[in-house]
This record gives structure tokens, sequence and C-alpha cells, in this order.
């Protein structure tokens, strides 16, 4: 067929297994996601005009402190769990042979579904749970009441912990997937020039890693922004997170309410793609700034 | 290559979701079974698949679901039970979807509703019915005055009764030893225990409940309320209720900056000794969990003298069941007297019969009468001093909207 | 020594709460203050045992969603892998860029805005459905794996074949196919665990028909019953780590012999 022997017609048709529901489904999704938003395509006719949820939205100041609240937690989990993960990443890629099987129980949390790593930190950190008893038979607390309010003390530390235990094993997965390509010698070089091991990790490997580490953050940090299954468990009433509001105004109100948890979604899903972009390009041009290797 | 290639995948990517689904058969016309007789209905409903969709935090209810009727159904009258776990709020608005979409066969057929879930569902003509009147054991065993309203709203047959609540407290009598009386009196307690009373976060229907319960004592009784919604008066009368939440938040557990998400998790906070009071709406439920060794067995329960709210809830067929002669069957089972004095039993669960004991025959009242409802609830007496009804659908909401502006965003 | 701390820390941090469920599946009662528990009971492992048929239909559901998952996403990716490992043209690096994005921004932003019209369509409540939904969510892990399998594989074995006179179809059937095995492996078992530990998609457009284990779990957490939720937990964890050994011991180890990975 005269479609195929040109070279675009073939590239087109041989993505079109994935550009096809690529398109249907998810580019079709965010913009029936957008149209809903406005008020187009909803369950019931929309009364009012186009930007009202919008204005209903932005004029809440309860939404600004959900999606505040939502950016704090990502970013503080996303950032721990890279740390560890690269930290760990490097003792694991350390160590002896006979060992590397031992470390493979790195990924039970990556196994566990989201809702069962927050129930193992409900399990530990619950002024109930076994942390607090812990404290109690080493003589640091007498009460409960007494241990510090982790879970519910209004800076979703819960869910950072539970995130940072998911995420972990995550970013250590993808560091170590670079860390193994990584040619040895150049270490046993710098060490034999007589450089430390802080300054060789700083120096020579960390640049390695990189690409892993901020593949892990970005990919972290937009779960961390934007998912439900842990602030479901762990989530506090206030503030709650931006998911958990999308879910309250779509399934437990008025069908009537529907734009305004749509219009809460267009603006997640912008928000996702510039921090993707204005991430890409600012790592983008650090790197052009350091000397390469 | 690649054209073929891409061909292969397309048939693939549309072949296989497409083998694997499988169109139900169209149900008999709902309508209809208004008409025929019940022993048509049932044959109608044999061998078929009933789902049942209620809320699934209750893990002993869910069991007795999932063991007593389930398997009862399918000995009686041959019928597969899959019980579905999903709030009420949910799955209304999962219907209020489906008709908006104009979705003629669903995949809910028996509801597990009350209150303002059935107000909403019958405003938005969710429901299949009346039907509830075709019900042999509500013809025979059930006093219709009793089934008139629903948080005061009519029910005109679309719902057919299940059980009865009321609410109690509880609290452990290792822990606590002096009891508040009154609403006033738990206040002062409150107050004196910082950190050790909470309620669960409304819209859950345990907290919605005890809110009411505020309101009703802090407002001078809930006589004035049963006339119908009346704006001006919940106008007037709810800042009490506010003023009276807000004192006690700074004492509450987390100082009020947080709230149980759910009836269930508060138990757990009072299981594990981190709150001190607990609430159901079922008078049994403390001693359903001290026989599954969840609860201390000091654990015991009390009624405010203020009133203690008392409700029945029901079953309710959607408007698109597929399968609605299944769902009359099971909503007749259920309101069996067999079911009932198995749901009765605080092993089982512990839910009041929503039966009228003077219409069951002397050997059937005996049963009842001879369950032991364990030590750690209260008479049926006791209960019948402090019953007070619900409050109309229309406060309810009005209060839970209120709760979350006037109580959890300050 | 050093390696001795590393391996404590990971102990800690990763083994401990799996052993601590070992124990709480085994003593629902423990509570504060005990760092111990004070009584075991197989109360849970009743509970467990009375819910077995339920338990083992969500199970056997999720497994079932996910499976068609990781298939759906291989028939999905496999061709315009190989077309993107092959190939070079205009706008190559941004098309990347955006087809990965389904796996990064929030699934809720465009599942919700599909629900609605999965609802009309009669695809909401159904498995396929929630397989087209999971797949859509899972496909960027799927089709990274396959790219990297193809750019390692490279094109001398099927331009070799081709010049033998094999067909398109053999080619990929005997040549590139079994080559690629430990790339679909890699991108399999991410998908396969993406879509199994999946709750909110699978509640959303399975609507409590789609059964599945996660939708099972949920409820079970917040309750006072520890036990169950922790032993579902503890199955959740054995079931993919039997899978993988499994998969380890039998193909792995073919493949380590021969050189592929």
């Amino acid at each position: 067929m005269s479609w195929t022997d040109n070279r675009a017609g073939r590239l087109a048709s041989g993505l079109a297994p994935l550009l096809l529901p690529y398109l249907v489904l998810f580019c079709g999704g965010v913009m029936l996601t957008i149209c809903q938003s406005f008020g187009v395509f909803t369950p019931l006719p929309h009364v009012g005009d186009a930007l009202d949820a919008y204005v209903k939205i932005l004029n809440d100041p309860a939404f600004f402190s959900s999606f505040g609240f939502s950016l704090g937690v990502a970013m503080v989990s996303a950032f721990c769990a890279v740390a560890a993960g690269t930290f760990f990443a490097y003792q694991v890629w350390q160590l002896p042979a006979k060992l590397a099987n031992a470390a493979l129980i790195y990924k039970i949390p990556l196994i566990l579904p989201h809702i069962s790593v927050a129930f193992v930190v409900l399990v530990f950190w619950s002024p109930s749970g076994i942390l607090p008893s812990i404290a109690h038979s080493l003589g640091f607390i007498q009460t409960m009441q007494d241990f510090p309010n982790i879970l519910y003390s209004g800076w979703g530390v819960g869910m950072v912990l539970a995130y940072t235990l998911k995420g972990t094993p995550f970013a250590m997965l993808l560091v170590l997937a670079l860390l193994v390509r990584f040619d040895v010698r150049q270490i046993q070089t710098a060490a034999m020039l007589g450089a430390s091991g802080v300054r060789i990790f700083f120096s020579i490997v960390l640049p390695r890693m990189a690409p892993a580490m901020h593949t892990s953050f970005i990919i972290l940090f937009l779960y961390g922004f934007g998912a439900f299954d842990i602030p479901f468990v762990l989530g506090e009433s206030r503030p709650g997170m931006l998911s958990i509001h999308v879910y309250n105004l779509y399934f437990k109100h008025d069908l009537a309410r529907r734009p305004e948890a749509m219009a809460i979604l267009t603006m997640m899903f912008f928000f996702a793609v510039i921090f993707i972009i204005a991430y890409a390009k600012t790592v983008q041009r650090l790197e052009n700034g350091v000397r390469k290797l | 290559m690649s054209r073929r290639g891409t061909i292969f995948s397309m048939m693939m990517i549309v072949l296989l979701p497409s083998l694997l689904s499988f169109a139900l058969p169209a149900r008999a016309s709902g309508e209809a079974l208004l008409e025929i007789p019940f022993e048509q209905i049932q044959d109608q409903a044999r061998g078929t698949q009933v789902r049942w969709y209620m809320f699934g935090g209750w893990a002993h209810v869910n069991t007795w679901v999932d063991t007593y009727v389930a398997k009862e159904m399918k000995k009686r009258h041959d019928i597969d039970l899959v019980r579905v776990p999903m709030d009420a709020g949910v799955f209304i608005n999962k219907l209020l979807n489906e008709k908006a979409a104009a979705k003629q066969t669903g995949s809910i057929d028996l509801l597990w509703i009350n209150g303002e879930n059935f107000k909403n569902a019958r405003e938005a003509d969710l429901l299949f019915g009346p039907f509830a009147g075709s019900l042999p054991n509500v013809k025979k065993h059930v006093d219709p005055d009793s089934i008139t309203h629903d948080f005061g709203f009519p029910v005109q047959g679309y719902e057919a009764p299940f059980g009865r609540a009321q609410f109690v407290f509880e609290y452990d009598t290792a822990r606590v030893q002096n009891l508040p009386k009154t609403i006033a009196e738990l206040k002062a307690w409150i107050m004196a225990h910082p950190g050790q009373f909470t309620y669960p976060q409304p819209p859950d229907f345990t907290g919605s409940a005890f809110i009411r319960h505020v309101f009703y004592a802090v407002t001078g009784g809930h006589e004035q309320y049963m006339a119908g919604w009346d704006p001006d008066l919940f106008a007037q009368k709810a800042p009490l209720l506010w003023d009276w939440l807000n004192a006690i938040a700074p004492f509450l557990w987390q100082k009020g900056r947080t709230y149980p998400k759910d009836s269930a998790f508060l138990d757990t906070l009072f299981a594990r000794g981190e709150a001190a009071f607990s609430m159901s709406y079922h008078p049994p439920h403390a001693q359903n969990l001290i026989l599954q060794g969840a609860y201390p067995k000091t654990v015991r329960t009390f009624a405010l003298e203020d009133g203690s709210i008392f409700n029945t809830h029901f079953t309710a067929i959607p408007f698109n069941a597929p399968n609605k002669a299944g769902a009359m069957v099971l909503a007749d089972f259920l309101i069996s007297v067999d079911a009932q004095l198995s749901k009765y039993i605080p092993e089982n669960w512990g839910d009041f019969p929503a039966l009228d004991m003077n219409q069951l025959s002397v050997k059937d009242r005996k049963r009842f009468q001879s369950v032991d409802l364990g030590a750690a609830t209260l008479k049926p007496g006791q209960l019948a001093a402090v019953a007070v009804p619900e409050i109309p659908a229309a406060y309810l909401e009005a209060l839970e909207q209120g709760w979350k502006e006037h109580v959890l965003d300050r | 020594m050093k390696h001795m701390v590393t391996l404590l820390l990971l102990a800690l941090f990763f083994a401990v709460p799996a052993g601590v469920l070992v124990l709480i599946s085994l003593a629902p009662g423990w509570r504060f203050p005990n760092v111990w528990p004070a009584g075991f009971s197989f109360s849970g492992i009743v509970f467990f045992l009375q819910q077995k048929e339920q338990i083992f239909s969500s199970l056997a559901s999720s497994f079932g969603f996910s499976l068609l998952t990781v298939g759906v996403t291989f028939c999905m990716c496999l061709v315009p892998a190989a077309v993107f490992a092959r190939n070079d043209f205009f706008g190559k690096a941004v098309l990347e860029g955006l087809l990965l994005t389904p796996a990064l921004v929030p699934p809720m932003t465009f599942a919700m805005g599909l629900h609605f019209f999965f609802i009309k369509l009669s695809l909401a409540d159904t498995l396929p459905g929630v397989v087209l939904i999971l797949a859509i969510f899972s496909y960027p892990y799927m089709f990274r794996a396959l790219v990297a399998g193809f750019q390692t594989m490279g094109e001398h074995y099927r331009i070799c074949a081709r010049n033998l006179g094999a067909g398109p179809f053999s080619i990929l059937w005997q040549v590139e196919l079994p080559l690629l095995m430990p790339a679909v492996i890699a991108g399999g078992s991410v998908v396969f665990l993406v879509a199994f530990s999946e709750y909110f998609l699978v509640f959303l457009m399975g609507g409590g028909r789609v059964a599945s284990f996660t939708g099972l779990l949920m409820p079970l957490l917040s309750s006072s019953n520890r036990s169950l939720a922790a032993v579902l937990t503890l199955i959740f964890l054995l079931l993919p780590v039997a899978l993988f050994l499994l998969l380890d011991l039998s193909l792995m180890r073919s493949f380590r012999k021969k050189g592929m990975a």
C-alpha cells in the first residue's frame, strides 16, 4: 500500500498501537476533565458561567492551603526518599557479592501496596503503636500522650513517612541501575591519587547517579503531590491533601459540584506539566555548566 | 514488519478486552414484579446472583453477611450473594451518574440505606418500587406504622426495614470511673480530661449522630424539629451547637485539629486506649467486640439522660438493578424471623430487630427474649426510657455542612 | 563492619516492618505499652479462614486484571518501542516525553474525566474498563523497558534473519521476542506490581463490580481487627515475591546461562 511506502507513514503506523490509546484515553481524558471543569459534558446540565467553578475554587482559602500542603508533603518526602535511596544504593553497591542477596530486602516496600505502607506507618507511629511502646520501656515517656504527636500534628508527617518508606527503594532501584554500569576503576584511581571517601562520592559518583536521582525525584514528587491511596489512610482532617478534596467533591457531594472537582484536577494537571518542563530545563542548564568527566 | 506488526497489535488490543466482557442477560421488567405473586418472584430469582452494596467498615457485619446470609440465600433460594463494600454516599453518587448517563442496567441489586441517603435517592428518583409491601415477611411481621417515615421523609414502600439502631456510648470501667450523665456533664468531663475524647468526622453517620445529640441537648430538645425543615429555626439554634463543639475542641484528642475519619477508626482508638469513649449506633456492638477479643472485658455501654437517638435502617433497590427479583427475595429474607434473630445475637452483630414482637408467635418471641445481649449491653427497658427520634433529613445535611464550615474550618 | 551497618540499616527500615506485620497477624490485641505482644491468638487467622472464598476471589481478580494489563501494555508498546529504538525522526525526544507523561501526572486528572464517559460506553464497572485505565496509566514502564531491550538487542539479528529469508512474523516470533524476554519481564513485573497494588483507579472504574485485593484490604486498615489487615498485607507481600522467585529461578536462570541477562 502506498501510504506505508513512505517513511512517515511507516513510522505512524508503527507508533499507532500506542499513539491511538494515548490520544483517545489519555489526551481524551484530560480534555474531558478540562471540559467538565467548564461545565461542558457534565452529568447535570451546567447552570451559570463557564468559569464559575474556577472562581469558586480560587476564592476558597482552603484550596490554597490544600495546594500548599500537598506541595510541601510531596517535596519533603521526595527529597528524603531520593537522599536516602541514593545513600543506600551507594552502600549496597559496595557490598561484597555474598551479602548482595541479603540486601534484596530493600525491595519489600516496593512490593507492598501504598495502603499497606500507610498501615505500617500507622502501626509504628500512632500514639498507641510500637515506637511509643519502645520509648515507654526505655523510660522516655510515661503515658502515650507524652509521645510527640507525629501522625496528627497537622504537618502531614505520617504521609511523608509513608511516601518516604515507599519511595526510598524506588530511588534505590533507579540509582543502582546506573551504578552497576559504573566503572569502579575510576574510584580506585581517585583513591590512589589521595581523594577521601566523601570527595570521591561527591565529585565522581554523584554526577553519574544524577540522572537517576532527577528522574526519581520528579516521579516521587508528582506522585506525592497527586496520589490518593496514602492520604486516604493517613490523611488528616485539616489541611487536607488535594486528592482527598477532589475525591470528596466528586463522590460525596451534589453532581452539580462536579465542575469544581474537575477544575482542581485541571489545575493539578497543568501544574504537573509545568513542573516537569521547568525541572528538566533547570537540570539541563545546571549540567551544561558543569565540566563533564 | 511494521505494518503487519501494527495490525496484529491493534487486533490484540481490541480483541483481548472484548473477549473478556460478557453482557448480562436482560432481567425481567421491573414494574411487572410488583404485580406477580411472591412465589413467582422466588422462582425467577432461583439460580441468579444478587449484588448487595453496603457500608464495609464493620468487619463483623461483613462476616455475618458473607457467612450466614450468603449460606442461607444459597440454601433456601439458590441465590449467589455478592457483598460489595461501598459507602452509602458513594453508591448514591454512582447511581446519580448512571441515571444521568441513562444507563438502564447497572451493577447494584440491593442497597443498605437510610436517612439522608434515602431522601437524596428518592428525590433523584433513583429507586425501584414501591416493593416493600409485596414482601411476605413485611406483611406478616412488621408494624406498618413503624416504617412510614425515615428521618422524617415518607418511605412509601421504597425501602424495606432491616434493623433498628439506638445510639450508645462505650467506655472502659477500668479506666473511667465518673461517668457523665448528660451532655453538660460530658462537656465538663472533656475539659477535665484533655486529649481523651473525640468523635468521628461528620459526615460519618456515627459522628453525625453525635452532633445531633448535642444539638438536641443544647437547643432544648427534639420536639421543635419534628414538624419539618425550618431554615429560620435552624439559623437561630445552630450557633448554640457550634459554640459547644468549638468550646470543647481544644480539649479533644489531637486538640481537635483532626478527627477520626470513621467510627471504625474511633473504635480502634478506644480499643487501643487512645480515646476514653467510643460510640455506636448498635447497643450490642461493645459486647460483640468483647467477644471478638478486640475490646477488654471491662467495657460497658451507657446512654445520656438527655436522650439517645434511635432509628430504623433499611434496604432498597436501585432503578437500574439488573436482578430486581433476586433483590426482593434477599430483602424479604433479611426481615425474616430467622435472619433477624441471627442478626440480633451479639456474637454475630447485635443489631436490633425491626420486627413487631406482638405480631410474632409466642415461640418466636421467646427466641428473641432468650438472646443474651451480654453484660456490656444496656437492657431494652433502659434504652427505651431515653429513646428520642431522628431529626428530619434536611436538618441532618445542614448540620453536616455547618459542622464543616463552623467547626472544622474554624 | 561497614557492610554490617548497611545491612542492619536495611533490615531496620525494610525488614522489621514485615516482621511486625507477622506479629500483628498473630496478636490482635497488641497495644501500648507492650513492646512485644502480651498475648497471641489465632482470631485473625480464624477470620481469614472464614472469609477465604472472598479473599481468594479478590486475589484471583486482582491477579487476573494485572496480568491482562501486562498483556495489553505489551501489545500496545511492542511495535512502537521497536520504531523508537531503531529510528530517529523529527520530534522524537518530545514525543518520547509526551508518551511518558501518563505515568507522571496524577492519574486522577485523566481518569476522573474519563469516568463519566466510561459509564456511558458501559465500560465502567467492567473488567475491560479497569484493564484499559490501568494500561494507560502503566504502559510507560513497559515502553521504556522495551525500548531499552530493543536498543540492547540491536538490529543485527533481525537483519541476519531477514537476509536468510525469514518473514516478518517469523523474525518477531523466533528471533526478536526470545531475545527481548528479559526486558519484557522487567517491564512486565513493574506493570504487574503497579496494577496489582492500585486502589483508586480500580475503585473508580471498577465501581465495586470488579473485585480487587486492595479494595478488600482498605476498609480493614482502620478497623480494630488489625490481624486480618496484617494477614492480608502479608499475602500481598508474599504473592509477588513468590512470583518473582519463580520467574527468577526458571526463566532468568536460563537467560543468565545464555548470557542475555
